[in-house]
C-alpha cells in the first residue's frame, strides 16, 4: 500500500502555507496593538483575533484542522484571557465521552461490515428505476449517518456505488447517472448527519456549548428539531438533481445483478454482526429515551454502548486505535473552548450586535442571515470550525434579542454547519464522493449551489414555522 | 508524422472524443497508440487531506486501496474495452498500462521512456490536474474538443513565437487529412517584442516594427500558396475568436513566448487560457 506523501511524513511546509501561518499570527498581533472599540473589552478584542487567526489557519489548513484547535486553547492563557484551568475546564464536557463512545460504536460497525450489510439492503429495495435507486443511495446515506459519523458513511458507500457504475457502464464525468449517484452519496451524508447528534462533530460541539449555557437537550430531543429539516431536504435535493442533471439511463438490471454479487460475497449475516447491531440498537434506545439530563445523559450511555462491545468481544483496544480519530476530540477542544471563550469576554455578542446593526431588528432577517453566514462559512471551511465560530455570535444575537432563544440560534448555526454542498474541500464527504471520477468540481458548484439555496429556504422555514412557531423555542 | 501516439487517460477525467480522435489520426497516418490510464494521486492525497483528522490512518488507507480497484475496473472494464472496441475493429495497433501518479509526471517520464510523435489527450477544467504537460512537452500535443467544428486548420503565428514548426506541420497536416488551411498571424499589443527562430525574445518593438515583420510573413505565406491574414491584438483572445469565426476543425499554435501577469508573473500560461476557452480541438506545437 502506497506510503502518504507531504504532511503525514513530517513534512515540508510550502510557500502558501507559511504565508498563511504568517498572516493568521500578524492579524492576531493587530488585535494586540489596535485598541479594542467601545463597548468591548480587551480579552474579548484578542478573542476575536484568535477567531480570526483560526479562520485563516482553518481555510487554508497549513497546518491540520485539530492543531489549531490546540493552538486556541493554548493561546487562550498565554495572551491573558482566560486562566488555563478554565480554558481547559471547558474541554471536560460530557459530550467529549459521547464523541469518544460514538467512535468506537462506529469502529465496531465498520470492523464487521455491518455497515454494509446495511447499505447493500437499503440499494436493494430500490431497484425499480434509475430514479429510484439514486434515490436509494441518498436515504442509505442518511440513513447512515444517523447512527456513524458521516465520513465513515461516505468512505463505505463510495466502492459499493463505484462498482454498481463500472458494471453499468456508466463514464465518469460523463455519465449523468454516475454523477446523481456520486453526488447523492455526498449530499445524502450531509443531509443525514443533521438527523441525530451522532452525525457530525459539530452537532456534539452545539450540545456542548448549550450545555455549558445550561441548556440540556437530549438525543431524541436533537432529533425533534432536526428531522423534519432531514425528511424534506432529502426528497428535495434528490429532485434537484434529477432536473440538474436528468438521467441518460434506463436498464437497472446491471446494478441488481451487481448488488446481489455483492450481497452473495457478503455471505450470511455473522456472530459479531448479530452481537454488534443488538447493542447498536440497545444502545440508540437508550439515547433516545433515556438521554435526557433526568436519566442518564448522552455520555454513559455512550460508553456503556462502548464498552459492552469490549465485554462481547466484538471489538478490540487494536481495532479502536484504527479507527477512532482522537484528532477530532481535539478540534473538538479547540472548538468548544474557543465558543466559551467568545462568550465569556462578550465578544460574540459584540459581533451579534455588529451584525443585529446590519440586519436590523427584524427577527426573519437576522435568522436568514444567520442561516447564510454559517453556510457560506462552512463550505469554505472546516464545518467544526464554521459551527465553533459562529456559535457564540449565534447565542450573542439571542442575548440581544427577545424574540431569539440561544436555543433556536444555536440549532439554526448547528444545522446549517452541515449544509456544505458546492466544494470538494468543503467536507470530507465531498472529497471522497469527488475521488471516484465521476462529477466535476464544476458539477459539485452547479448542483451544491442550488442545494445550498433549497436547503436554507428549508431551514429558514421550520426555524421559523416549526420551532418558533409550533415548539415556541 | 505520427507514427506513435501516446494517449494519456487520467482517472480524474476520461476523454471518450479523445479515442474517437485517435482512430482518426491512426487511420490517415498508419499511427499505433498507447494508452496510458494514470490513477491520480493527487486527487486520492486530496480526499485524505480533507479527511485530515476525520478519518484515521488506516480509514485512509483502507479507502484509497478500494479506490485503486474501483479505479482498476474502470480502466479494465471501460476504457480498455471502449479502445478494444474502438481500435480492433479498425485494425489499429494498440497497447495499454496502468500507472498510479500525477499526470504530467507520468506522460513525462512515458516520452523520455519511449519515442512518441504525438500526444493526444482530452481536457477538463473542473478538475484538480494542472496540465503542466502543456509546458513541459517537447512533443506536439493534441487537445482534443467535445465541439466539432468544420475541416478547417487554423495555423496561429505570432511576434511571440519562432514560427517554424507551425506553418510546416500545418501545411502536412492540411495536405495528409485533406482539411482546408488558413493562416493567423497575430501582432500582439500586450507584449510587445519579437521572439526569434531560436525561441529568444528580443527587446521591446514598436506596434509598426512588428507590423512590418508580420507583413513579411505573410508575404512569404503567400509565395507559397497559403492563405493568410494579419490582426493585431491579445494573442489569445484573437486566436480564440478567429477559430469561433471560421468553426475550425483543429487551432495550431507554436510555442509561444509571452509574458503575462503582474510583474511578469503570470497566473495562467498562455497555453492553458486557450484550451480553457477555446472551443475547438488545439494542436500545440512545441
Amino acid at each position: 500500500m502506497k506510503k502518504k506523501m507531504g504532511r503525514d511524513e513530517g513534512h515540508s511546509f510550502n510557500r502558501w502555507d507559511i504565508f498563511s501561518i504568517l498572516i493568521s499570527f500578524l492579524a492576531l498581533t493587530l488585535f494586540f496593538i489596535i485598541p479594542p472599540p467601545s463597548g468591548l473589552s480587551h480579552n474579548g478584542w484578542l478573542m476575536i483575533g484568535i477567531l480570526v487567526m483560526a479562520i485563516i489557519l482553518w481555510i487554508t489548513t497549513p497546518i491540520p484542522i485539530a492543531v489549531t484547535g490546540l493552538l486556541i486553547m493554548v493561546m487562550q492563557p498565554l495572551l491573558g484571557i482566560e486562566a488555563a484551568e478554565d480554558v481547559f475546564h471547558s474541554f471536560g464536557n460530557q459530550a467529549v465521552f459521547f464523541l469518544i463512545g460514538v467512535f468506537i460504536l462506529a469502529a465496531a460497525i465498520e470492523k464487521h461490515g455491518l455497515h454494509r450489510r446495511i447499505a447493500l439492503k437499503f440499494l436493494s429495495m430500490f431497484e425499480k428505476s434509475p430514479r429510484m435507486f439514486t434515490f436509494g443511495i441518498m436515504i442509505s446515506s442518511a440513513f447512515l449517518s444517523f447512527i456513524m459519523p458521516t465520513h465513515g458513511v461516505a468512505a463505505l458507500l463510495l466502492p459499493i456505488v463505484a462498482s454498481i457504475l463500472v458494471a453499468m457502464k456508466a463514464i465518469p464525468k460523463q455519465s449523468n447517472f454516475g454523477k446523481v449517484s456520486m453526488l447523492a452519496v455526498a449530499y445524502g451524508c450531509s443531509i443525514g448527519s443533521l438527523g441525530t447528534p451522532i452525525g457530525g462533530a459539530r452537532n456534539v460541539l452545539t450540545i456542548g456549548i448549550l450545555a455549558n449555557e445550561g441548556i440540556k437537550i437530549s438525543f431524541f430531543e436533537w432529533m425533534k428539531y432536526s428531522m423534519p429539516v432531514v425528511f424534506i431536504a432529502i426528497p428535495t435535493v434528490w429532485v434537484i438533481l434529477q432536473v440538474v442533471f436528468p438521467l441518460e439511463v434506463e436498464d437497472i438490471s446491471e446494478a441488481k445483478k451487481e448488488i446481489e454479487e455483492q450481497v452473495g460475497r457478503m455471505g450470511g449475516i455473522s456472530r459479531n454482526e448479530i452481537i454488534v447491531s443488538a447493542i447498536l440498537s440497545v444502545t440508540v434506545l437508550l439515547w433516545v429515551f433515556f438521554s435526557s439530563p433526568k436519566y442518564m445523559g448522552l455520555a454513559v450511555i455512550s460508553l456503556i454502548g462502548s464498552m459492552l462491545l469490549f465485554f462481547t468481544g466484538s471489538i478490540s483496544w487494536e481495532d479502536v486505535e484504527k479507527r477512532v480519530p482522537w484528532g477530532i476530540i481535539l478540534l473538538y477542544g479547540g472548538a468548544i473552548t474557543l465558543g466559551v471563550g467568545m462568550n465569556d469576554t462578550g465578544a460574540g455578542a459584540w459581533i451579534a450586535n455588529a451584525m443585529l446593526d446590519v440586519a436590523g431588528n427584524n427577527v426573519y432577517l437576522v435568522i436568514l442571515f444567520l442561516i447564510m453566514l454559517t453556510v457560506i462559512l462552512t463550505n469554505v471551511m472546516s464545518n467544526v470550525g464554521a459551527v465553533a465560530t459562529l456559535l457564540p455570535i449565534g447565542l450573542g444575537v439571542a442575548a440581544g434579542f427577545s424574540n431569539i432563544s440561544p436555543l433556536l440560534s444555536s440549532m439554526v448555526v448547528a444545522l446549517s454547519g452541515g449544509l456544505a454542498f458546492m466544494f470538494v474541500i468543503s467536507t470530507p464527504g465531498n472529497a471522497i464522493a469527488y475521488s471516484s471520477g465521476y462529477f466535476s468540481t464544476r458539477d459539485l458548484m452547479k448542483a451544491g449551489s442550488i442545494v445550498n439555496l433549497a436547503c436554507i429556504a428549508i431551514i429558514f422555514a421550520i426555524a421559523v414555522i416549526y420551532w418558533r412557531g409550533v415548539l415556541g423555542i | 508524422m505520427f507514427e506513435k501516439i501516446l494517449l494519456p487517460i487520467s482517472s480524474e477525467f476520461y476523454p471518450r472524443n479523445a479515442m474517437r480522435r485517435g482512430v482518426f489520426l491512426a487511420e490517415k497516418f498508419g499511427s499505433s497508440i498507447k494508452i496510458l490510464y494514470i490513477i491520480e494521486e493527487k486527487t486520492l492525497e486530496k480526499a485524505d487531506r480533507i479527511s485530515d483528522i476525520y478519518r484515521t490512518q488506516y480509514e485512509k488507507e483502507e479507502t484509497e486501496s478500494n479506490m485503486e480497484q474501483e479505479y482498476l475496473s474502470v480502466a479494465d472494464r471501460i476504457v480498455f474495452e471502449d479502445a478494444k472496441k474502438f481500435f480492433d475493429g479498425k485494425g489499429i495497433q494498440f497497447d495499454g498500462k496502468v500507472i498510479k501518479g500525477e499526470f504530467s509526471d507520468v506522460i513525462k517520464d512515458e516520452i523520455e521512456r519511449e519515442r512518441y510523435d504525438l500526444i493526444l489527450m482530452g481536457f477538463e477544467k473542473g478538475c484538480l490536474l494542472h496540465y503542466r504537460i502543456l509546458e513541459n512537452s517537447d512533443i506536439p500535443i493534441w487537445i482534443e474538443s467535445a465541439a466539432e467544428g468544420r475541416e478547417v486548420i487554423l495555423a496561429v503565428c505570432s511576434n511571440l513565437a519562432p514560427n517554424q514548426k507551425v506553418p510546416e506541420i500545418s501545411v502536412e497536416l492540411s495536405r495528409t487529412l485533406g482539411w482546408e488551411l488558413r493562416m493567423l498571424y497575430v501582432v500582439d499589443t500586450q507584449d510587445r517584442v519579437e521572439v526569434d527562430k531560436t525561441g529568444l525574445r528580443s527587446g521591446r518593438k514598436s506596434e509598426e516594427e512588428l507590423m512590418s515583420a508580420g507583413k513579411s510573413f505573410l508575404e512569404e505565406m503567400t509565395r507559397n500558396g497559403i492563405k493568410a491574414s494579419m490582426v493585431k491584438g491579445i494573442l489569445e483572445k484573437e486566436t480564440i475568436k478567429a477559430a469561433k469565426k471560421i468553426g475550425a476543425g483543429l487551432v495550431v499554435v507554436g510555442r509561444e513566448q509571452k509574458k503575462t501577469g503582474i510583474m511578469g508573473l503570470s497566473f495562467k500560461t498562455v497555453k492553458k487560457k486557450l484550451v480553457e476557452k477555446c472551443n475547438y480541438s488545439i494542436l500545440f506545437v512545441n
